[in-house]
């Protein structure tokens, strides 16, 4: 609980020229994940401009098949070469960091149970067919299968929330 | 190739304005629950008002338009469900959904980096034997 609560702590002050908000990048994500699929072939499947899950499972099994001959599987849009979400994501924030002064590493409590957090949100996103961000994609799509995806990730957000102020609290 | 470049370059202004703006898709929520604090949930709502207006208009334009998209079974959808309620249930708990993990793993947060590598791993493993087994299993 504690590391949630920090994670929601103020961020600390930073000039002007380098504040974004969380709205401009919202409009500047759901632009470029449209313009991807769109305009840029990362398709099909439909609504698959920005998915952080989908991407590095493409990524991954891309890589694997490239060098162990194996044939997982990745996406018809990552068949020649794999999307790169994650690396850009990757090499974006640690731009951003290092401009800004805020790259610190930080010792992590429970790594062990980070990386089965990592593991679990995995699967359950391809189980889902998306992370939070293509779910989403896909309701402003108006997939209904996206939609129903979206509403029961909302839940599971609510409900782990919940779960988290009842433990705080005792 | 068009696809990697494209991807490649839209992540890194992403990365780049997710690292300013704190931005995390479940986080939002999160945050409005616990503290009534509206600016995730702000993203959030732009990111899907932003996306449901440019489908159209970018099909309008002369760019290809997504759907129409079949009507799902319900095994389907039952696994859409589980697996969405998996992602929001766990990645509040991990404290932050797979973007935000990323951002904080770039700037040098090792719980993130050790999540970062569960995730990738957690790709394998559902091709190897999540996938076949539930092949298995279902109908």
């Amino acid at each position: 609980m504690a590391t949630v609560l920090e994670s929601i702590t103020p961020a600390p002050a930073v000039p002007p020229r380098h504040r974004v908000t969380a709205t401009t990048t919202g409009v500047v994500g759901a632009l470029l994940a449209v313009m991807a699929g769109s305009l840029f072939d990362v398709r099909p499947p439909d609504a698959y401009g920005l998915c952080m899950a989908c991407h590095a499972r493409d990524f991954v099994d891309w890589t694997i098949n490239a060098v162990a001959g194996t044939q997982l599987t990745v996406a018809p849009a990552s068949l020649v070469l794999p999307v790169l979400t994650p690396i850009g994501v990757l090499i974006g924030a640690l731009l951003a960091a290092r401009i800004n002064g805020e790259f610190h590493v930080q010792v992590p409590e429970h790594p062990i149970k980070t990386f089965v957090y990592g593991v679990v949100v995995m699967n359950c996103a391809l189980l889902a067919g998306g992370c939070s961000i293509r779910l989403l994609l896909r309701t402003a799509a108006v997939e209904p299968l996206g939609m129903i995806g979206f509403g029961a990730l909302a839940t599971g957000v609510i409900l782990a929330t919940h779960w988290l102020r009842w433990r705080a609290a005792r | 190739m068009t696809a990697a470049l494209a991807t490649l370059v839209a992540g890194i202004v992403l990365g780049y304005l997710g690292q300013r703006s704190r931005m995390c898709f479940v986080g939002g929520i999160r945050d409005f629950i616990l503290v009534r604090d509206r600016d995730l949930l702000r993203g959030l709502v732009a990111f899907g008002i932003t996306a449901w207006l440019a489908f159209p208009l970018v099909a309008a334009l002369g760019a290809a338009a997504v759907g129409p998209f079949a009507k799902p079974d319900l095994t389907t959808m039952a696994l859409t469900v589980c697996g969405a309620f998996g992602v929001g249930y766990v990645s509040t708990l991990a404290n932050g959904c797979p973007f935000r993990q990323h951002v904080l793993a770039a700037q040098g947060a090792v719980s993130s980096v050790t999540y970062v590598t569960g995730f990738l791993v957690g790709a394998v493993i559902f091709h190897v034997w999540a996938a076949p087994l539930l092949l298995r299993v279902l109908p």
